[in-house]
């Protein structure tokens, strides 16, 4: 696959410098403007295929810059980035235009997942087997199989294993498996999910030689075969 | 604290004050000053009208009586005259009194038969008015202004001379009126004068008493002047002030007391965040400089980064919560209210728990359902924070029961566990922030102590109530109540009675 070029608008150093790293290890080709004007150039001059645009800029706030990429027919996906989560103002990110809306502080793997979905929207719909080495997930008929044997999951712990799935390969952040399985999108405490994790793993890893489900210490979990 | 902020960063709301100003009412002094003395003013204005027109009506009407007097005795001698007596007429006139004139006219030829001396100098017989008819005698007289300026009253009647031999004549009678006059001008005058120097020392006074009386709200004024965030101790003390400041005052020092509670919860809260925000960051700190004291290998490197993540996620959700807790405090949070069934609800963060409660060996369960008209969201974010509580409080073996209840007009939500319980001295603080029953055990629980505030502010954006009962070494009890009445539908009491409980 060709690397995908993302622009950044961030006046915030560190925090371009984190997400240039961050992005680029994850296989992007990542230009970094610092303030709206050069930012807004540059999205407008480069073919990108998004734009992680903060919404406090010096000069000229995100806001504006999505306004005026619009309003110059620049339709490329525009992911915002800010420290205000007022419900209007994401309502007004996403009423101009912009395609998501991550709020600061986020987890850079909900980033990087954000930045995925908006690029494979469009793109071909989710097969209805999913397959991971010899894990074969059938979404149609509730049906989760280990090297053919039926893995006698409960309805709970099939969504879970399947939202894992859609990501395989992925780090899926605990923050996002709580919103997706349980439709949870506020502050559990405790690290819940951790339990109810052991009792998939028993399932689908532990009568199995290799395991699939990896914990990603302080992020989430991952699904793949390494 | 983020209320303060909010209204330190807001622009003032002085911007609409121009508009305002320009009808400013009057000053209370100008207004109790006019109301006063045109009062005052109308006051004297009726009572001297009425004393002058007492005066000088009573003046008028003694005149006019003795004039009528006169005329009546004056008559009565001419009629026993002899009519030839032309001369001892004249004597007799003259010799009458000068206070008043008399003339005696032929009534056939109108010539003079006699007048009192001088009269015909001021009063020609022409400026007499006609005689009333039948020979009555007018009850009052006409007035009349020489043009020398004496004021006369004028009478007339008809009169015979010699009853046996009458001769017809004609009797004028006057009266010199000048004096009275003058003395009612000169009475009208004074009472003018009177008027205009009584409006006027009653508007000074009145100025001078209703700034006496205003006084007290400039001495407020410089009392409330001396109120700083960092200084709140002045208090107006109600009684000090006349009985119609006291309300004022007393509402302002509630105000002030008010305040100050406010003021001493938000340093508090201050100091606790600080506090909070410290043993993260200590702990961060930490673990990167020893990280940093010597060269480790990759997977000493990890551990110390995956630490610092889990303690970042702590701090985002403590800032996550803190602003939730702000804002539903502003009542800037919109309710999305629809009617629900609880129970599914409830299932969804049981079954979320539930991993975690076998692994603990609680029992997790519910019992009874019940529809809700509440914001969904809001009530699964408390119903978590109490079972979150609850597990935590719980040791192995025991239970969490979430139990729902339609009661008349409400919904209930009770979360009982038969956990250690909580002391009854911490029982009314265990909704405040940061408040944890004990300090030590909760460090290691996750939880920074924001749960339970977060419940109860929840029940607060719905108008409902939060209580908690315990006892300690048997279990807690929270219970979430939420007030249906005004969604019941009101015309239909048959639908209502016949709608099964829960």
């Amino acid at each position: 696959m060709v690397s995908m070029r993302l622009l950044i608008i961030e006046d915030e150093k560190k925090t371009a410098a984190h997400l240039k790293k961050g992005l680029s290890e994850n296989g992007f080709t990542v230009d970094v403007a610092h303030d709206g004007s050069e930012g807004s150039q540059l999205a407008s001059a480069g073919a990108y295929a998004l734009i992680v645009l903060d919404v406090m800029l010096p000069q000229q706030d995100g806001w504006s810059i999505l306004g005026q990429l619009r309003g110059a027919g620049v339709m490329t996906p525009v992911l915002f980035l800010t420290a205000r989560d007022r419900v209007e103002d994401r309502v007004k990110g996403l009423e101009m235009g912009a395609d998501d809306y991550l709020v600061k502080p986020y987890a850079f793997s909900e980033l990087l997942a954000r930045v995925r979905t908006i690029l494979r929207r469009g793109s071909t719909a989710q097969p209805e087997v999913l397959r991971i080495a010899d894990l074969e997930i059938d979404t149609r008929r509730h049906k989760a199989t280990r090297a053919g044997r039926n893995l006698h999951l409960t309805r709970r712990e099939f969504v879970l294993l399947s939202c894992l799935a859609r990501s395989a390969g992925e780090v899926v952040s605990r923050t996002r498996i709580v919103e997706e399985v349980w439709d949870i999108n506020f502050d559990t405490g405790t690290n819940i999910v951790e339990a109810t994790m052991r009792r998939l793993r028993a399932k689908v890893d532990d009568p199995f030689e290799m395991p699939l489900i990896h914990n990603v210490r302080g992020i989430g979990y991952v699904l793949e075969s390494r | 604290m983020f209320a303060a902020l909010d209204m330190s960063l807001n622009p003032v709301k002085s911007e609409a004050a121009p508009t305002w100003s320009q009808r400013r009412p009057w000053s209370l002094v100008a207004r109790l000053a006019v109301f006063y003395t045109l009062a005052t003013t109308a006051l004297l204005l009726v009572t001297m009208a009425v004393l002058y027109g007492v005066v000088v009506r009573y003046s008028d009407a003694n005149d006019n009586l003795f004039l009528n007097d006169k005329l009546r005795a004056v008559r009565a001698d001419l009629a026993v005259k002899k009519a030839n007596g032309g001369e001892l007429l004249a004597e007799e006139v003259a010799s009458e009194t000068a206070d008043y004139f008399v003339r005696v006219l032929d009534r056939r030829t109108g010539k003079v038969l006699a007048e009192s001396p001088e009269m015909g100098k001021w009063l020609s017989p022409s400026v007499f008015p006609a005689p009333p008819p039948n020979g009555h005698i007018p009850e009052e007289g006409t007035e009349y202004k020489t043009s020398t300026g004496k004021w006369f009253l004028l009478m007339s009647a008809f009169a015979e001379i010699d009853r046996m031999m009458p001769r017809p004549v004609v009797l004028q009678i006057a009266q010199d009126r000048s004096d009275d006059k003058a003395f009612a001008d000169f009475f009208r005058n004074l009472l003018l004068a009177v008027l205009v120097g009584g409006a006027g020392c009653s508007a000074a006074v009145a100025v001078v008493v209703a700034r006496r009386a205003l006084r007290p709200l400039e001495q407020m004024v410089a009392t409330m002047k001396r109120v700083q965030a960092s200084y709140l101790q002045p208090r107006l003390n109600r009684d000090r002030w006349p009985k119609e400041l006291d309300s004022l005052a007393a509402a302002f020092d509630e105000m002030l007391a008010r305040l100050k509670e406010s003021f001493e919860r938000l340093s508090a809260f201050s100091a606790d965040l600080a506090h909070e925000l410290r043993t993260p960051i200590q702990n961060l700190r930490g673990e990167a400089e020893v990280a940093l004291t010597r060269t480790r290998t990759a997977d000493e490197y990890r551990e110390v980064i995956e630490l610092s993540i889990e303690e970042y996620q702590g701090l985002a959700n403590m800032i996550d919560n803190l602003l939730f807790l702000a804002r539903a405090e502003n009542a800037e949070t919109p309710l999305n209210r629809l009617t629900f069934k609880i129970g599914p609800e409830i299932d969804t963060i049981l079954d979320f728990y539930d991993a975690a409660a076998r692994e603990q060996n609680i029992a997790l369960s519910r019992e009874g359902d019940a529809d809700l008209y509440a914001d969904a969201m809001l009530v699964r974010r408390a119903v978590s924070n109490l079972v979150s509580n609850a597990l935590q409080h719980t040791s192995a073996g025991g239970q969490v029961l979430l139990a729902v209840k339609q009661a008349n007009g409400s919904v209930e939500i009770r979360a009982q566990d038969t956990g250690c319980g909580i002391g009854a001295e911490h029982l009314p603080r265990i909704f405040n922030r940061f408040y944890r029953a004990d300090a030590a055990r909760s460090s290691n629980s996750g939880g920074v102590g924001l749960g339970l505030a977060i419940v109860k502010s929840i029940m607060d954006l719905h108008g409902g109530s939060v209580t908690a009962d315990s006892k300690p070494g048997e279990g807690t009890m929270i219970t979430l109540r939420f007030i249906q009445a005004e969604h019941v539908p009101q015309n239909d009491e048959h639908n209502r009675d016949s709608k099964p409980p829960g």
